[in-house]
């Protein structure tokens, strides 16, 4: 078996091995529809190879999350008369992943940072050239520099925010200020659970452990394990679908969940609720475009970027959707001081570096399969 | 004018209509394979190719990302020595058990009386009863997410009647097990009703007469002609419920609360959030085995080749 190990270990017989499977019983036409991206350059493609924009289609295929297609994200690429993108929808970037080494083309897409690593490792992203994004200069360094690798700017980082509490605060003390809501016996059958791996990071900074809440030790992913787990009983639900956790909050049926800040600016008008950045450190997530090291699209994507960088886009996501925008020149006065409060929009560096950054994760399968068993255990 | 194209053909023709057995036969072989041919490809294609990468998957064959190790049965042994992921095939095994007895008991009625008692409106109400299922599954799980949940219609109704308290509710109804098994036999009744149904119509109604000639009630001629006559469909509508719902995840996450997670859960997120294929396919695999083990079982016990005949 190390023999045959060896064989598959080296990417020329591995592949020549796949073809062969690949002609037995039918199996050469799903094969053939399996582009081995993973051969690629993960340097991606050099600028010399590069055609004007001119002799591009300009016909960009972007895999993004719903609602992120709206026109005013790209209104100066709009503007510019460009083609309108081919737009698809994600539901997780996990997916994204496995359909990206299956073979599924886009030009570009929008992964949290924490997987620019596995799209690197498959060689299907490559570094932007900044200098062909004007509002580059505009966007926070520090959000910058969380979409780099090897020093290459892998990601433009566009949105961020945070993944804390919300509670009600006419059943929650909000002085507590700590992840601890979402596992207080105090709370029982009302709190609602993300359906993350992220929980049990949240159950590690609770119990005050040592090691890194993302990559923590086997002894201390355990222990977070068997928090959870012990607390499961406490729960209301483990929600999927965050317009029925704003439901469940709304009425009442939940008192703390684990919520993004949109969840706060929908609810917050008619609900006592507040967004609790907890003490331990707030969990704190950014994503952003990247670029397919095969694109043909190379000068529009760019553009496209760049229109997604603008101050006035940064303005109206902030607003309307709670989100964060990595666009330094927001302007303050125009947004809700809840809103500018609870992102700490007037020190973002302060809120940033305060936090616990989203970053990748090696042990992924390892904390998948400890959160599988947090959610088989009988509540 | 009519001409006997028989008498008049030319010779050739002739020899043709008048062709030896074995060229005949051969032609029917042909045909036979041109007409097998598309569902073949179909199968090899879509379910066995598919079969067969997922096994070669789940030894790492295959693999998803380039730093995952080749060819080893770690997976598989991690898998059969977990307690956690065989506790929650037997729990999906347990859930699929009762959403099909449950769906078996609601549908047999339902097919009792389009079959022996609805006489001429019986494919009218067919039609009634297959009506909301041309909506989509989702929408009609998340139907009863409105009806159930505390503020739902449901509990609402029994607040006004003063069944409930202003503040009460009923915790069992909604993010419970017992949605699950609501939604999902809800969701399989008419796929239970439609094989004991034709199984029901094709029972000969003479044995029915004689039956009662011979003094048996109705009670008695239920229990000893058309139940015993009609398991061959009681059969094959279980097998129909209790397969789909073994892999089951939509449902149970929908409105099965913090519960809710079963083995087609844990497959699903292997696949997706741990980016674990090689774990996600050998569960898949194991579900695979065990699936057809259980047709195996049924199809020795229950005879459910009978219901084609």
């Amino acid at each position: 078996m190390g023999q045959f190990d060896s064989v598959l270990r080296n990417e020329q017989t591995r592949r020549r091995f796949l073809q062969s499977m690949a002609a037995v019983g039918g199996m050469g036409v799903l094969a053939a529809c399996r582009k081995d991206v993973q051969s690629a350059d993960p340097g991606g493609s050099s600028s010399a190879a590069i055609p004007p924009i001119t002799q591009e289609t300009g016909e960009l295929r972007i895999h993004e999350w719903a609602g992120y297609e709206a026109k005013w994200l790209w209104r100066d690429y709009a503007k510019e008369g460009f083609p309108e993108p081919d737009f698809t929808f994600l539901t997780n970037t996990e997916g994204v992943i496995a359909k990206t080494a299956g073979g599924y083309y886009w030009d570009m897409t929008h992964p949290e940072i924490g997987y620019i690593q596995d799209y690197v490792d498959l060689g299907a992203i490559q570094p932007w050239d900044t200098s062909l994004i004007p509002n580059f200069s505009k966007l926070n360094p520090m959000l910058q520099e969380t979409g780099q690798l090897n020093g290459e700017q892998y990601e433009i980082v566009l949105d961020w925010g945070y993944s804390g509490v919300i509670i009600r605060t006419d059943e929650v003390d909000p002085s507590i200020n700590s992840y601890s809501y979402l596992f207080d016996d105090a709370l029982e059958g009302h709190i609602a659970w993300f359906d993350t791996p992220w929980i049990l990071s949240m159950a590690h900074v609770t119990l005050g452990l040592e090691s890194d809440p993302l990559d923590a030790t086997p002894e201390d992913l355990k222990a977070a394990k068997e928090y959870a787990i012990e607390k499961k009983k406490n729960l209301h639900s483990i929600w999927v679908d965050y317009t029925q956790m704003w439901d469940d909050v709304s009425q009442g049926n939940v008192w703390a969940a684990y919520s993004w800040p949109d969840t706060y600016v929908v609810l917050k008008e008619d609900v006592p609720v507040q967004y609790i950045k907890p003490k331990e450190g707030v969990f704190t997530w950014a994503e952003g475009l990247v670029l397919r090291s095969e694109t043909e699209n190379y000068h529009h994507a760019h553009a496209y970027a760049d229109a997604w960088a603008d101050v006035e886009v940064a303005q109206r996501l902030v607003t309307t959707w709670g989100y964060g925008h990595a666009n330094v020149d927001l302007d303050l006065s125009q947004i809700d001081p809840d809103v500018v409060d609870v992102f700490g929009l007037d020190d973002i560096e302060g809120s940033l570096s305060s936090g616990i950054f989203d970053a990748y994760q090696p042990q992924r399968a390892e904390y998948n399969r400890a959160w599988d068993e947090v959610k088989a255990a009988p509540s | 004018m009519a001409t006997d194209t028989t008498t008049d053909a030319p010779p050739e023709a002739r020899v043709d209509i008048e062709a030896p057995p074995r060229r005949r036969k051969r032609g029917s072989w042909r045909a036979t394979s041109g007409l097998l041919a598309t569902p073949m490809i179909w199968l090899i294609v879509f379910f066995v190719a598919p079969v067969v990468m997922v096994g070669l998957y789940s030894v790492g064959a295959l693999t998803l990302l380039r730093l995952d190790d080749y060819l080893s049965l770690e997976h598989w042994q991690f898998f059969l020595a977990s307690d956690t992921y065989l506790g929650l095939f037997w729990k999906s095994v347990r859930m699929s058990l009762g959403v099909s007895i449950t769906a078996v008991l609601l549908a047999y009625p339902v097919a009792y009386l389009l079959a022996l008692i609805a006489g001429t409106r019986k494919y009218t109400l067919l039609l009634v009863i297959i009506v909301p299922f041309l909506t989509s599954y989702l929408l009609r799980v998340l139907a009863w997410r409105v009806i159930l949940n505390p503020q739902g219609v449901f509990q609402s109704f029994l607040r006004s009647i003063d069944v409930l308290g202003p503040e009460q509710q009923l915790d069992w109804m909604y993010n419970s097990t017992f949605a699950i098994y609501l939604v999902l036999s809800y969701v399989w009744v008419p796929f239970v009703a439609l094989p004991i149904f034709v199984s029901l119509e094709s029972l000969d109604h003479h044995m029915l007469e004689a039956s009662s000639d011979l003094g048996a009630s109705r009670l008695r001629t239920f229990w000893t002609v058309t139940l015993p006559l009609s398991l061959p469909g009681v059969a094959a509508g279980f097998i129909f419920v209790f397969i789909p719902t073994i892999g089951e995840y939509v449902t149970p996450q929908l409105v099965g609360g913090p519960d809710g997670f079963m083995f087609g859960s844990a497959i699903t997120s292997a696949f997706t959030a741990g980016l674990d294929w090689q774990f996600g396919s050998a569960m898949a695999m194991f579900l695979i085995f065990a699936v057809a083990v259980l047709l195996a079982v049924f199809g020795r016990f229950l005879n459910v080749r009978s219901v084609a005949e």
